[in-house]
């Protein structure tokens, strides 16, 4: 008995990480599957533009350097963006250009583009969880 | 565009949406927390430019 309720509370915990894996590799995804369309659409258009906006601005996306803390923190924070970041890893961009005049903003669109996302992913959490 | 001003209207643009759409739920709500939030973004870029513009780079 103990085991199948261990089991029903370990798939019911397992849908809202689901949600979660899916709201970061594709921003806003995790609204629209609860139907928030409104702002799932939003976060799908304006999370994904700041973004190609910040590799647009020749940022860069950080190395993981664990021996320069802030670097590592960066490339973190680039990560959040999930699927896009992949891409754009794989299409050879975020090389950043340090003696562009745009570099440094690069970077705070790339790094709050990523972070902006962590929070649509937190709040798509808080959803699937019945919370909001 | 290397124009800093417009690059801070951007990011205000970008930041004040996500935010206003994430922390506030109705449309009239959102658009006015957007819209607050925008204004504080720029508002308060000009005014902590003016503070730093007597201390040389």
């Amino acid at each position: 008995m103990r085991v199948r309720e261990a089991t029903v509370e370990r798939t019911q915990s397992a849908i809202p990480a689901l949600v979660c894996l899916a709201a970061w590799a594709v921003p806003g995804l995790g609204h629209l599957w609860f139907g928030r369309r409104f702002k799932g659409l939003v976060f799908l258009v304006a999370l994904p533009l700041m973004f190609c906006t910040g590799l647009w601005l020749e940022g860069q996306l950080f190395p993981f350097e664990p021996s320069q803390p802030l670097v590592a923190l960066a490339a973190l924070a680039d990560v959040g963006i999930g699927g896009t970041y992949l891409a754009a890893k794989a299409l050879g961009y975020g090389g950043g250009n340090v003696v562009a005049v745009t570099y440094e903003y690069g970077n705070a669109f790339l790094i709050v583009a990523g972070l902006l996302n962590l929070l649509v992913v937190i709040d798509a959490w808080d959803i699937a969880l019945g919370r909001k | 565009m290397s124009s800093h001003f417009l690059l801070l209207l951007l990011f205000a643009l970008f930041v004040s949406t996500v935010f206003a759409v994430l922390l506030r739920d109705d449309a009239r709500s959102q658009l006015r927390f957007g819209g607050m939030l925008f204004g504080s973004f720029v508002l308060s870029a000009i005014v902590l430019g003016w503070l730093m513009y007597p201390f040389p780079l």
